[in-house]
């Protein structure tokens, strides 16, 4: 028997009971486009959140003060309430080696005021180099610079959100440089409005204003309180984060006097290990949506071993026949076990296809760009494959062994 | 060219047993036209079973153009069935919703003769069973009783097989159609030399062929040249020009 007959046969058999073909092949379509649907949401879902990650800058390590502690059994002030961190500390940081960028930071919210308008949001102290760790895009002006925090000058960058909050709906598509806000009542000059760059976690840059660490720590922190909320740092690649990290964390240690590692007053986060702790949780998600879909491929297979069941018991004469004529127990085998595959095989492409348009329309509603790897499609077309040949292997089997003078007098 | 020595063939074991054939032999030579007939019960659909090679004797040895069967695989029956032997069934067994040419062609399918070849083989079969040409691409379901049986024949002959093995094959065709069967038998066998073996039980059917062999209760009652073997063909004719509607149909 030649490949070409074996086809041949194949699309006879199938197409002799068209209905019964179809609807077994449906139930294939269903699980393996689900499975494809699924999994490109889960895929895509990964995407959006490494993504979102990613455009908080690139080989960022951010470097936060410890919980501050009262002596004894006293209230913690929460983790980063503590004042540990210096500018001198983000000096000393700059000097690790593969640090390539350093901004130490400080943060606190104020009052914004505008003529007829005014706002609650964070103020942050930054020195030039931010933009870059923090991949900001300007829309309008331009960023800080280390002139402007040396020379304690009150100029702000601000953020999408704070503009459309301060000026109106249409305050980004107007001229904004050049215009004066008071934060806490000091009156600062706007130079730079940022490019919207959308939520990413829990803060948003776009509810931002940056004015110079400098500018920051004179008018805001005041005297006797210089004391940074965070310092961040980029590493000259992704290979040295852990080095930057090992190294900054000796560094501050010994700058602060702390011998006992675990008692340390500040904390590094590393943006790998959030990438890899949320890709680790999406693909967790993933994992479960394609075994929710794999369960109805399951329930689709147990079809096609129905369905060639009961091929057999009705063809129980042909299959006779065919042996009276010479048809080996592996010609009946490979017969049976085809038309299982074919039926899968069939099944698997319109499934494919139809997950991909499923995709598509997930991704058409804005909420999760959903992604079809070309490994879903492989692994679609290998487990429907791979189900014809599970589910189609008794069957087959039975028609194989059946004996031909018993085949031939079935009734 | 079939040597049957001794064959038993016991289904079941210990009190259940029943033995079905007890200790035949006998010899057909290539050419001949035989019989076996015998009432139901006698054995002879067993002994079918045996000479097709679709089973295997208890006991005893069978030879088939110089190669011992008797005690052959599944597999190893499976080849011999392919090369060596046709089979015409009462039931027909045509492929149902499958051209008489397909239908035709399935043993060659299996016995890997290049496609080309196929088609010209199956075309000569069924010249040779009698069929005319536009019957060749219609649907097996579309045939009247005599044709579907004449297909089955050009099946059983497109290998080119050492014997023909014919189980009832007039078993569900009425009188007149059953003798176009015969008579293509006949032909096969006075014209162009197949050996032929016909089971049946109706005694005027067996007599078309020129040896009988008579069963009962398992062994050989009889077993005898039959000097004067009826002629389908002249038969035939008798029906001709009587019933005109009947001859219609068996064109």
């Amino acid at each position: 028997m030649t490949t070409n007959d074996l086809v041949d046969e194949t699309y006879a058999a199938l197409s002799a009971n068209k209905v019964r073909s179809g609807l077994t092949i449906l139930g294939i379509v269903i699980g393996i486009a689900s499975v494809i649907a699924l999994t490109a949401i889960g895929q895509g879902a990964q995407n959006t959140i490494s993504n979102s990650i990613n455009s908080l800058g690139s080989n960022l390590l951010e470097v936060m003060p410890g919980a501050a502690r009262t002596f004894g059994f006293g209230a913690s002030g929460g983790r980063g309430s503590a004042k540990s961190l210096t500018p001198s500390d983000e000096i000393a940081i700059a000097g690790v080696s593969n640090v390539s960028l350093v901004s130490g930071e400080y943060a606190a919210r104020y009052q914004i005021a505008v003529a007829g308008a005014n706002t609650n949001t964070t103020v942050d102290g930054v020195n030039g180099s931010y933009a870059t760790i923090r991949n900001i895009t300007m829309a309008q002006g331009s960023f800080l610079n280390d002139v402007e925090s040396q020379s304690l000058q009150k100029v702000a960058v601000i953020g999408s959100t704070v503009a459309t909050d301060l000026w109106g709906p249409n305050a980004t598509s107007t001229n904004l440089v050049g215009d004066k806000i008071r934060i806490n009542n000091l009156l600062f000059t706007v130079i730079g409005l940022m490019s919207t760059k959308g939520g990413s976690g829990f803060g948003s840059q776009d509810n931002e204003v940056f004015i110079p660490l400098g500018t920051a720590l004179q008018y805001f922190a005041g005297e006797g309180n210089q004391y940074l909320s965070t310092i961040d740092i980029q590493a000259a690649s992704q290979q040295s984060m852990t080095q930057v990290q090992n190294d900054v964390t000796a560094l501050l240690l010994s700058r602060h006097g702390i011998s006992d590692p675990t008692k340390a007053d500040f904390s590094i986060l590393n943006q790998q290990d959030l990438v890899s702790a949320a890709s680790s949780v999406t693909s967790t998600f993933t994992t479960l949506l394609a075994a929710v879909a794999g369960i109805s491929l399951i329930v689709g297979g147990i079809g096609i071993m129905n369905m060639m069941l009961t091929n057999v018991t009705e063809r129980m004469r042909e299959i006779g026949l065919r042996k009276a004529i010479g048809a080996t127990r592996a010609d009946i085998n490979t017969q049976f076990l085809a038309e299982a595959v074919a039926l899968t095989f069939i099944g698997g492409t319109i499934g494919v296809a139809l997950g991909w348009g499923a995709s598509y329309l997930v991704t058409a509603t804005g909420v999760v760009t959903a992604q079809v790897t070309s490994q879903s499609v492989l692994l679609a077309f290998g487990v429907s494959a791979a189900i014809g040949i599970v589910f189609g292997w008794y069957p087959a089997r039975r028609a194989a062994a059946l004996n031909p003078i018993d085949a031939l007098r079935y009734e | 060219m079939i040597e049957l020595s001794d064959i038993t063939k016991t289904y079941g074991e210990g009190q259940e047993a029943y033995t079905a054939l007890k200790g035949i032999s006998f010899t057909i030579r290539e050419g001949e036209f035989v019989s076996i007939m015998g009432p139901s019960g006698s054995g002879k659909s067993t002994l079918m079973h045996i000479i097709g090679c679709l089973d295997t004797p208890s006991s005893g040895t069978y030879v088939l153009e110089d190669r011992d069967v008797s005690t052959m695989t599944d597999d190893e029956l499976a080849e011999v069935r392919k090369d060596k032997i046709g089979f015409v069934f009462q039931a027909f067994n045509l492929l149902p919703r499958t051209t008489v040419l397909r239908n035709v062609m399935l043993p060659l399918v299996y016995a890997n003769v290049p496609e080309e070849e196929r088609e010209r083989r199956a075309r000569a079969a069924l010249v040779s069973a009698g069929l005319s040409e536009d019957h060749f691409s219609h649907l097996s379901n579309q045939l009247s009783g005599g044709q579907i049986q004449r297909v089955a024949i050009a099946r059983a002959l497109v290998n080119d097989p050492a014997l023909i093995l014919a189980d009832e094959p007039t078993g569900n065709l009425d009188s007149k159609t059953s003798l176009v069967v015969l008579g293509t038998l006949q032909k096969l066998n006075r014209a162009h030399g197949r050996t032929i073996v016909l089971i049946t039980h109706e005694p005027d059917i067996a007599e078309h062929a020129d040896r009988l062999i008579r069963l009962r209760d398992g062994r050989v009652v009889a077993d005898e040249k039959n000097p004067t073997p009826r002629d389908a063909t002249q038969e035939t004719k008798l029906y001709d020009g009587t019933d005109e509607s009947v001859t219609n149909k068996l064109s």
